[in-house]
C-alpha cells in the first residue's frame, strides 16, 4: 500500500522562514507542497520520510528567497494491481460502490464488478440511495455500511487535469460537473472473488 | 520537480503506523501540539483499526522468515501482514493460484499466521481462547 520513492525538487525558501534552522524550514515547506496531493503515478504522498541532501542556497537576481535543491523521500499511497484491502462504504448508488479510506476516498466499485449475482433495491435508510444485494446460495446478503468491505485493488489511474472549462458550458453541463469534484486518482476495486465484500459475510 | 527513483522500497503498514507515531501522533489527544498535519492523522486513524497496530518489527522479521518455506512473492507475503487473514478463505483472494500452488499447505500457513501474527485488539476471536502464552509475551 505504502512505497518509498525518491524526488529532486527545486524548492524556494521564503524570506520570512530564514531565521529557522535549515532543515526545519526546509521540512516545513516540503510538506506544505507534497503533503496530501497526488503525484501522477506515484500516488498520493502521506508523510516526507526523509530528506537525503540540500544544495544550493543561491539567491537569484531580484528575488528575496533564496532557492535549494533538495533530495528527499516521500511515503507515498499507491495500492498495487491485486493488492487487497479493507475500506468503509462511502456511499451506494446505481452505478456501484463507493469506498472510503479516511485519508482516500475516490475508490470505486462498478457494478460489473459486484459479487455476482446481484440485485440492487431502494435503501430504506437513506432517501435515493440504492443498496445493493449479493444472492448466494438462496439467501440474500446485502451490502451496508455497517462493516468492513475487503476489495481488490483492480486499477488505479491517474485522470488527466481538466483544463478551465468555464466558458462554453450550458447550466446542465455545469450542474453535472459540480457534483463531482475531479479526483487526481482513482482506484477501482472489485468485489467478485471468495473472501472480498463485507466481512462480515466470511468470519 | 524530478522523480528520481520511482519504488524506492515497500513499506507495511506498521512501518508507516512507527514512522507517524514516533512523530508524536499517538500520543497527543488535542491533535494540535504535535507536528504532525491533520491528512498524517487520518492515516494513522486509519492504520490504528487495521491489525498493524500491534505488530512490531521482530514479529514481522519472523513471520518472513516462516514464509520462506511456503515460497511467496514479496507482494503476497506484504498483503498478508497488512490484513492478517485468520481463515484458509481470505489467503485464497491473497495468493494467486492458491490451490496449485499450496495444495494442503493452506492449513499450515493459516495456523502459522495465526500463531505469529497478534490480532487486532477488537475483534472478538475465537482463537484467543486456544490462545498461548506466545501470543502474551508478544503484547
Amino acid at each position: 500500500m505504502f512505497f518509498l520513492s525518491e524526488i529532486e525538487h527545486t524548492l524556494r525558501l521564503p524570506p520570512h522562514l530564514l531565521n529557522r534552522h535549515l532543515n526545519e524550514a526546509i521540512k516545513g515547506e516540503l510538506d506544505s507542497l507534497f503533503l496530501d496531493k497526488v503525484i501522477e503515478k506515484l500516488g498520493l504522498c502521506v508523510n516526507v520520510y526523509d530528506i537525503r541532501s540540500i544544495d544550493g542556497g543561491f539567491i537569484f537576481p531580484g528575488d528575496g528567497a533564496s532557492t535549494y535543491t533538495v533530495k528527499f523521500r516521500l511515503v507515498m499511497f499507491r495500492p498495487f494491481v491485486g493488492e487487497v484491502i479493507s475500506a468503509r462504504l462511502k456511499e451506494s448508488t446505481k452505478d456501484g460502490l463507493r469506498l472510503s479510506l479516511g485519508f482516500f476516498d475516490d475508490i470505486y466499485v462498478p457494478v460489473p464488478l459486484l459479487a455476482s449475482p446481484n440485485h440492487s433495491e431502494p435503501d430504506p435508510e437513506h432517501k435515493n440511495g440504492i443498496r445493493w444485494v449479493w444472492e448466494y446460495e438462496g439467501e440474500n446478503y446485502p451490502i451496508d455500511g455497517t462493516d468492513e468491505i475487503r476489495f481488490r485493488v483492480h486499477n488505479v489511474s491517474y485522470p488527466p487535469v481538466p483544463l478551465d472549462q468555464g466558458k462554453d458550458l450550458d447550466e446542465k453541463e455545469l450542474e453535472q460537473k459540480d457534483s463531482k469534484p475531479f479526483a487526481p486518482m482513482v482506484v477501482t476495486g472489485s468485489l467478485d472473488a471468495d473472501g472480498l465484500g463485507p466481512i462480515s459475510w466470511w468470519v | 520537480m524530478k522523480i528520481l527513483e520511482h519504488n524506492g522500497g515497500a513499506l507495511t503498514n506498521c512501518e508507516v503506523l512507527d514512522l507517524l507515531k514516533s512523530r508524536g501522533a499517538g500520543k497527543d489527544p488535542t491533535r494540535v501540539i504535535a507536528s504532525v498535519s491533520p491528512s498524517e492523522f487520518k492515516v494513522f486513524d486509519y492504520l490504528e483499526q487495521t491489525p498493524a497496530c500491534n505488530q512490531t518489527r521482530d514479529i514481522i522479521h519472523k513471520f518472513v522468515d516462516e514464509c520462506k518455506k511456503f515460497d511467496l512473492a514479496k507482494a503476497e507475503i506484504l498483503n498478508v501482514v497488512n490484513m492478517r487473514p485468520s481463515s484458509a478463505v481470505e489467503v485464497y483472494t491473497i495468493i494467486e493460484e492458491c490451490d496449485s500452488r499450496m495444495e494442503d499447505k493452506i492449513d499450515d500457513f493459516v495456523e502459522m499466521i495465526l500463531q505469529v501474527l497478534p490480532p487486532h485488539p477488537s475483534h472478538a476471536e475465537p482463537n484467543e481462547e486456544t490462545g498461548d502464552g506466545k501470543e502474551e509475551t508478544l503484547q
